[in-house]
């Protein structure tokens, strides 16, 4: 199966790029998590209510949502801080991308791992520029404030083309669609990985197509 | 297909569509607030927790809702937010609407479980709506609203959308559209990008207090330039009065006015080509105006009384024809021509003619009258030999 795959190619300041990427996968993840699910008999669950907030961005003219959780909040964060301070730090090009990807897991056979099929993919390739003045920092915090706008439109267009989506499932199945870590939320169940300097396919699906055609030739 | 649909379904697909109108309704209003939004999560869904996304019920907005059904839900149905300011000036930012689009083929992904999928997919356009009021322009104008400034008000009707009042460059986005057994559904917004009150719109006189006559087309540089030929032009009449100016300062005192026609034409034809200096004459740049050429020598003649031959060169108004598409070859050509012309070597002779005040015409007078015997004696011998006076 071939995932879907999005692709957003920014520039910025240094300071704009926790904001930026928090913007996009906090959009993405709004729309990508639902309510907890409690079953109360086999067959039979009822989904909790979904919960937003308002974050207005410091360095960039831009207000998003993002579901009211703060430990899907800090995971976000801890990983795009992360890539911020490799895109950011010396060694690096000023080039990168990050990467959110939702994965459906594959019931394990016996002995082996559960498999992850990733089915979406939102990218996002970031190039840093450094401003002198104030005047360009203005500029420029209204001039990405626009283009997130851009982007969340977009992000918005896509979530009601109703593409493929999992099945919802049983509940011995439950965690191999959903994260069901958290408290307060159930997202679909994600990860996110960077890469600096220089693109790179997703490394995820690559790896998938490898072992989808390792195990055609087994067969 | 709708035919197939069951009462049941039916009267589910109608209440979902109108929560779905209601939540709309309160998010729009809610992010129009002026305030940052912040719902819990619930891990328990209440009555009134519709698409498990936690929009809570405003009442005011709630009864404008059911004010604007009067009842029973129609479609479309739209809210309109506008700003208005403390003068009482009022602009549209923006009218979401929701509307239903009457399906006439069957649906593809006609399913048994339907209705699940329609209500979770109005979740997903309801986080969308949520999403999307958050980046349009009215979302930052919003919270910067005040009681000393401006506030945003919110106005549901049931009819087609009013976008005549977005004013020019209105932007539409596609919030998101829900295929149902009924038809598509669709969530939209059109909003303002213009965002300058015109004083039109205003109730109120506030307009500047103009001087009728500053913008009087008789003064200005284009009108002169094209009317010179007929008009007497002097200094003061191209000296532009303020708007708000005394009028009776406007004159110019007797003395400053400069007599010379030439050069105030120069002066109220700044727009023309610039002067071009030669040998510390203006060679004015005057093209259609044969008058110059007359002018131009008769001030001559009374400055240079002297070398009349060599004045020319010097006070002849150089005509350049500033031929609108010709290029700029011609023109020098012309010029060139005309340069040649002009700067033929005088005479020699005409160079060593003394003038009247060098030459003594008493002495000459004296010579003549020594010579006269000589020019009676030529005039006798031209007598005498002609034959008719015999």
């Amino acid at each position: 199966m071939n995932a879907r795959s999005q692709t957003f190619e920014l520039t910025m300041e240094g300071r704009q790029v926790d904001e930026a990427v928090a913007s996009i996968f906090h959009t993405v993840l709004f729309h990508r998590s639902l309510g907890k699910f409690f079953y109360t008999a086999e067959g039979s669950y009822s989904v909790g209510t979904v919960g937003y907030t308002d974050v207005d961005c410091d360095f960039i003219d831009l207000t998003y949502v993002c579901c009211t959780s703060n430990l899907l909040d800090q995971t976000i964060k801890k990983e795009i801080s992360g890539f911020s301070e490799m895109l950011r730090g010396n060694e690096g090009t000023g080039m990168g991308q990050i990467s959110l990807e939702f994965f459906q897991k594959k019931p394990s056979r016996w002995l082996f791992q559960p498999e992850c099929i990733p089915w979406e993919v939102w990218t996002i390739r970031l190039e840093l520029i450094t401003l002198n003045t104030e005047d360009e920092r203005q500029v420029c915090r209204e001039k990405v404030g626009e283009l997130l706008t851009d982007k969340i439109l977009y992000i918005t267009e896509v979530m009601n083309r109703h593409d493929y989506l999992p099945k919802m499932p049983n509940q011995s199945e439950l965690e191999l669609i959903f994260d069901t870590s958290y408290q307060d939320v159930q997202p679909y169940l994600f990860k996110m990985h960077y890469s600096i300097s220089g693109p790179s396919t997703g490394t995820s699906v690559g790896s998938t197509m490898k072992k989808l055609i390792r195990e055609t030739l087994a067969l | 297909m709708a035919n197939k649909l069951s009462n049941q379904d039916r009267k589910e697909l109608d209440k979902f569509t109108k929560f779905l109108v209601f939540k709309a309704a309160q998010i729009i209003v809610q992010s129009r607030l002026g305030e940052k939004v912040s719902t819990q999560c619930k891990p328990q869904t209440t009555g009134t927790d519709w698409f498990n996304l936690a929009v809570p019920d405003l009442s005011d907005v709630l009864d404008e809702t059911k004010k604007a059904f009067n009842g029973e839900l129609s479609l479309p149905v739209c809210v309109e937010i506008s700003l208005h300011t403390v003068d009482g000036d009022k602009m549209v930012l923006e009218c979401w609407y929701v509307g239903i689009i009457p399906r006439f083929f069957q649906q593809r992904d006609s399913s048994i479980r339907i209705m699940p999928t329609v209500y979770n997919r109005m979740g997903i356009l309801l986080k969308s709506l949520v999403s999307v009021t958050r980046v349009t322009p009215a979302y930052k104008l919003s919270r910067r609203q005040g009681s000393d400034s401006y506030v945003i008000c919110y106005r549901m009707y049931v009819d087609e959308p009013q976008l005549h009042n977005l004013g020019d460059g209105v932007k539409h986005v596609r919030v998101g559209q829900i295929c149902t057994p009924i038809g598509t559904l669709q969530l939209s917004l059109a909003y303002r990008t213009k965002m300058t009150i015109s004083p039109t719109q205003t109730g109120r006189d506030n307009t500047i207090i103009l001087k009728s006559d500053h913008f009087n087309t008789n003064l200005s540089p284009r009108h002169t330039r094209y009317n010179k030929i007929e008009e007497n032009i002097s200094l003061s009449d191209t000296m532009k009065i303020g708007a708000f100016a005394d009028t009776k300062k406007s004159m110019v005192e007797p003395e400053l006015i400069i007599p010379n026609i030439q050069f105030s034409k120069l002066f109220s034809e700044k727009l023309s080509p610039p002067s071009v200096v030669v040998e510390n004459e203006v060679k004015s740049t005057l093209k259609e105006d044969a008058s110059d050429h007359q002018n131009g020598n008769s001030q001559s003649d009374k400055r240079t009384p002297t070398i009349t031959m060599m004045s020319t060169n010097d006070d002849f108004i150089m005509v350049e024809l500033k031929t609108p598409f010709a290029s700029v070859n011609a023109n020098s050509e012309l010029s060139m021509f005309y340069q040649e012309w002009q700067a033929a070597p005088p005479l020699k002779t005409f160079n060593e003619v003394p003038t009247l005040a060098e030459q003594d015409l008493a002495k000459q007078l004296e010579t003549f009258e020594s010579d006269m015997q000589t020019y009676d004696d030529v005039l006798k011998s031209l007598c005498s030999q002609s034959p008719n006076n015999n």
